[in-house]
């Protein structure tokens, strides 16, 4: 997209701090969430799960269950032989466990019943009988030779294992004048969208149709698998996705309650409301795997990156969900932030008898980035180089660049990211000076705009984007995009609105709605912004094109010489124009209401290269880029870090809407500091003991520092408006940039995370070599 | 969204009334602002078969003064008792350990005897009814092992409230009302170290008030270990007070709490009299260490916990010290 100049009218208009187009509906509540559905006489699901993490299941005996008076229906592993999953390479999952379960909390029944009484009734009568198998909640004992395995195709328990190398490594170290290695452990995180998981489910026994409303970031998905688990036909299945309240990856493939509210309605024929505890969203899981990773860097004595050979073992729980993606992502995005010779890569991706992880916000990419960044900030300091230069030397040389993953960088805003935050935070003049006790540190990331890879590969746009206009004037925008609080639904009216040269108050988004949208492949890898825009904007394009047809007929005027601004019609400089609304009404003589449609289809050139092994992951268009200073103190008598003020800049190509922007920047790194001071998950014998939000710690308001944003708009060649993505790149960045910030206040080097009070006040008593 | 179970609800007008209801059924557990209740039982971590809702009960939620003494009582919230002005201005470490309960939206809705008779809490206890069976639930509640010390007879579970330790420093006096009227007991009286057990109150009694003593120059803090600065329970609370006579201490009395199945106080005698030094500090660490019985009953490890209960009780002195 080639619109560079804009005019900034107004709010709405690309550019210009826009509040959400349903922002007010959230925050008075009128907004109806997938548990706020009217649905009378819906009956009430519950499911039964594993109380152990790893057993054969003998047998199951529902018939009391089944006998009980207000049951309606019972469902069991024999109601679902069809295995569902994310990746079409891996799909594992059964919606109720066969023969085995592999994770305490599995689910192994289903019940639909008139209330919640009878239902847990049901439930609690449902007899199964188990067989007991050696379980794993620890990646290297799931890798031991001898390990019992959890399925069968996979004996080592190992799902994948990568090994790439691009340029020399051996030689990089050779060349390198200081050569570290470093081990770092990571917890297991999960993403705690606030509204826990549910489903609607609804079945009419005549026709053989289902609707589900469901709390997803991927209808589309959702749809194929329900269809397939069901042996159902796609075109009897629609999907909704009503108000849903965050998601950060968990809910970007279909999940089992998804398919078991489905099963449940059919066998009952009519509607079930399964609703899932935070205990059981906690379970559902999918969150960012406990990952080991041992990293080595060569660097010259300037500063300069020889080589990088990272190690990543990933503990990635009791089925494979995104895990190859994952995994295969903790090597990808080594490349494209850095002018780097040579990269090593060696990752291990285990399945253990947890729960399943997933994709969480910077998905795969966050534990490999802090580990180079924190390495990197070490090495630094033992070469007497600030971090800033460390990072300026390392900068890729020109743009376009090409990494040696095939990936092209066509716009590049990290220079200007290291200047905003470096003056900001008034780093030339107080790091090395804090007062003791307190301390900054420097990191940077980056994260993908979309992938162009789609894992269902179908040979359609990546993305298409209908316009509805009628009689009355009004602009109808038809996305698949699932707005999850992201704000997709404002950024295609912006974009639609901006083409237009219209009030974005005379566009409606309808969105996520199989059986009016266009069908998209979800919200993840940050895709939507820069595919959904594109496609919008084409489609916006095809109606203006129309439209000034007619305009141009009505004013007797060569289309090329009429445009539209501020709704009116007219040539170039003549006043006064006709309006929007009659134009419309021109349009629509001889051709009734009109219906556009507008596409994106990522070019071949940015889709990887099949000569690069593994390169169609962390294959993309653009790569938003961020720096940032996290300024924080540490309490040595409780061991407590406090972060006080973090400076952010962030490349996002062009800021559609820079107060969401804004935001999506704050949530972003106010994630990574969940991830780096407390957040982790806790097993006790693959017992969950954290599924609450007073055990699983997700920060309160009360830890929020300060964030300062900085936008940086680099204005990609290819983004729409030259956006990039603007959610994801920058959480990365405050883990590696905390633990440097902690070593300045207290002189220890951190090297698992999160940082919390008991792990800061160990690494503080071995400084001090005694405890008090 | 879990059930809750089924209960008759009374709102009783009086005291009396109420804690004639609680003596009339064995399946009875008072309700105020039901931020620990409620969370317990829509866990199934109890079936009462009636609730008595304290909030219509009369005089129960008033801060007064009893001579000159301060009567807090215990329908008081946790909110009105942090920004009350004679407590912020005689008795600022109620208000602070206050303030260090919960959040604001909890703070506004739990009471002051909620806060106080809350229920011990433990890794293996504040769990799912289906998380619960499948450990073969616990000590504290259907089963018959506790799995913090699994060869034990009593329950570890550990007492977590804030507001405790700050009262018991102060001397304050808990009034309890039974069938046979008022009484009036130490605070630490109204505990005792059973995690299945911790309260002292009768079938037929309820916590009415607190009432503090005049305020007589002693300088009292708290302090909390805690991940979060809002929501978390105490790993470790420490509360003290201490009156300085110029070089010497004069009254030192420190009490603590998410250690053990109670707010307990720790023996200061030896301290009496005596600089806050090196010396002294040492005495205080090695009473702690006897009193305190950190076990693995959250998911932050022991460890942590002993070391940050000594390191906050040293600081708090400290400082107390130090402000003269």
């Amino acid at each position: 997209m080639s619109i560079h100049t804009l005019k900034k009218r107004g709010v709405g208009s690309v550019g210009v701090r826009t509040p959400l187009i349903d922002g007010v509906d959230k925050v008075t509540g009128r907004a109806k969430f997938t548990a706020d559905l009217l649905a009378p006489g819906a009956l009430v699901g519950r499911l039964l799960r594993s109380p152990l993490p790893h057993a054969r299941i003998l047998s199951i005996d529902a018939s009391a269950a089944e006998a009980l008076e207000g049951v309606a229906a019972v469902c069991t592993g024999a109601d679902c032989k069809t295995p569902f999953g994310v990746l079409p390479i891996s799909e594992n999952e059964f919606p109720l466990a066969r023969e085995k379960v592999r994770y305490c909390g599995d689910p192994v029944a289903a019940v639909a019943a008139v209330d919640e009484a009878t239902a847990a009734k049901a439930i609690k009568l449902i007899r199964v009988e188990y067989e007991k198998l050696p379980a794993y909640f620890d990646a290297r004992k799931a890798m031991a030779p001898g390990a019992e395995p959890i399925h069968a195709e996979k004996p080592n328990n190992v799902l994948r294992e990568v090994h790439n190398e691009f340029g020399d490594a051996a030689a990089g170290f050779e060349a390198a004048d200081l050569v570290r290695e470093k081990t770092y452990h990571f917890a297991e995180v999960n993403h705690v969208h606030i509204e826990p998981n549910a489903t609607l489910a609804e079945y009419d026994p005549e026709r053989g149709h289902l609707t589900l409303h469901t709390t997803t970031q991927v209808p589309y998905y959702v749809l194929l698998n329900v269809a397939k688990c069901l042996e159902m036909e796609e075109a009897h299945i629609r999907v909704v996705k009503p108000f849903t309240g965050g998601g950060f990856g968990a809910r970007t493939e279909c999940l089992n309650f998804e398919i078991i509210a489905a099963l449940l309605a059919r066998k009952a024929g009519g509607a079930v409301r399964l609703l899932q505890t935070r205990e059981e969203t906690f379970l559902a899981h999918r969150g960012r795997p406990e990952t080991d990773i041992t990293i080595k860097l060569g660097m010259t004595k300037a500063g300069k990156l020889t080589a990088c050979h990272l190690q990543a073992t990933q503990r990635g729980g009791a089925y494979a969900s995104y895990g190859i993606i994952s995994i295969l992502y903790t090597g990808a995005l080594l490349h494209g932030i850095y002018d780097l010779p040579a990269i090593k890569h060696d990752a291990w991706r285990v399945y253990t008898n947890t729960p399943a992880c997933g994709a969480q916000r910077g998905h795969g990419t966050v534990d490999s980035r802090t580990a180079f960044e924190a390495l990197m900030n070490e090495m630094a300091a033992e070469l007497g180089l600030d971090p800033f230069a460390v990072r300026r030397i390392n900068l890729l040389t020109a743009i376009p660049y090409t990494t040696a993953y095939a990936q092209k960088v066509m716009s590049y805003g990290l220079p200007e990211c290291l200047d905003k935050v470096m003056k900001a935070s008034g780093w030339a003049e107080r790091r090395g000076k804090m007062p003791k006790g307190r301390g900054l540190g420097l990191a940077c990331s980056h994260f993908v705009s979309g992938t162009t890879t789609p894992k269902h590969w179908t040979g359609e746009p990546h993305a298409a984007v209908n316009l509805r206009v009628d009689f009355d004037g009004a602009v109808t925008v038809l996305t698949g995009a699932a707005d999850i609080g992201q704000g997709s639904n404002t950024m295609v009216a912006q974009m639609a609105a901006e083409v237009l040269g219209v009030d974005w108050k005379r566009l409606r988004v309808i969105s996520a709605d199989s059986a009016l949208t266009p069908k998209d492949n979800g919200s993840y890898s940050s895709r939507v912004t820069f595919m959904v825009g594109n496609a919008a904007i084409a489609a916006a394009s095809e109606l203006k094109r129309i439209l000034i047809a007619a305009a141009a007929k009505k004013l007797d005027a060569d289309p090329e010489s009429v445009e539209c601004e501020g709704e009116i019609f007219r040539v170039a400089g003549q006043d006064p124009g006709l309006p929007f609304s009659e134009v419309v009404k021109a349009a629509l003589v001889g051709a009734g209401p009109i219906t556009v449609k507008g596409a994106f289809t990522s070019p071949p050139e940015f889709m990887g290269d099949k000569k690069v092994r593994g390169s169609a992951i962390g294959a993309t268009m653009g790569f938003c880029y961020a720096a940032q200073v996290v300024e924080c103190s540490v309490d040595e008598v409780t061991g407590k870090v406090t972060a006080h003020k973090v400076w952010v800049a962030v490349d996002v190509g062009r800021a559609i809407n820079p107060l969401a922007v804004e935001g999506q920047i704050q949530g972003g790194v106010w994630m990574g500091m969940g991830q780096a001071l407390s957040e982790e998950t806790r097993f006790d014998q693959g017992r969950m003991m954290h599924a609450n939000i007073l055990d699983y710690r997700v920060p309160t308001m009360a830890e929020s520092p300060d964030i300062e944003v900085f936008i940086v708009e680099s204005i990609d060649p290819n983004g729409p408006f030259g956006a990039k993505e603007a959610s994801e790149g920058m959480l990365a960045g405050f883990l590696p940039a905390v633990m440097d910030a902690v070593h300045e206040a207290t002189g220890v080097r951190p090297n698992a995370l999160p940082l919390t009070p008991d792990r800061i006040a160990e690494l503080l008593d071995a400084r001090q070599g005694a405890r008090p | 969204m879990n059930l809750m179970p089924d209960f008759r609800c009374h709102r009783p007008a009086t005291l009396e009334e109420a804690v004639r209801l609680k003596a009339a059924s064995e399946g009875t557990r008072f309700l105020a602002g039901g931020t620990d209740l409620l969370v317990n039982l829509r866990r199934g971590l109890g079936e009462p078969s009636d609730l008595i809702d304290l909030t219509a009960v009369a005089d129960f939620a008033v801060i007064r003064h009893d001579g000159d003494r301060l009567r807090l009582g215990a329908g008081v919230t946790l909110a009105a008792l942090a920004r009350h002005a004679e407590v912020l201005a005689s008795y600022p470490v109620v208000a602070e350990a206050a303030l260090a309960v919960a959040g604001p939206t909890h703070r506004a809705a739990a009471t002051l005897g909620g806060n106080l008779c809350q229920d011990t809490r433990c890794i293996f206890y504040n769990q799912s009814a289906w998380w619960r069976e499948a450990n073969d639930h616990c000590l504290k509640r259907l089963g018959d092992k506790c799995h913090v010390v699994p060869k034990s007879d009593r329950c570890y579970a550990t007492y977590h409230g804030d507001v405790a330790p700050a009262l018991m420093v102060l001397d304050a006096k808990a009034e309890v009302a039974g069938p046979d009227g008022v009484r009036r007991v130490k605070m630490a009286e109204l505990y005792r170290e059973d995690g299945g057990a911790h309260l002292t109150l009768g079938a037929g009694e309820a916590l009415a008030a607190v009432v503090l003593p005049p305020p007589d120059g002693r300088r009292a803090a708290y302090a909390k270990a805690r991940i979060r600065d809002a929501i978390d329970f105490p790993l470790a609370g420490v509360a003290a007070a201490l009156r300085r006579d110029g070089g010497v201490i004069g009254f030192l009395s420190i009490a603590i709490t998410g250690t053990n199945s109670a707010p307990l106080a720790i023996p200061t005698g030896e301290l009496a009299g005596r600089a806050w030094d090196g010396a002294a500090a040492a005495i205080l660490a090695k009473n702690l260490r006897k009193t305190a019985n950190v076990l693995r009953t959250t998911v932050i490890g022991a460890t942590y916990r002993r070391r940050a209960m000594q390191a906050m009780a040293r600081r708090l002195v400290d400082t107390l010290w130090d402000r003269g």
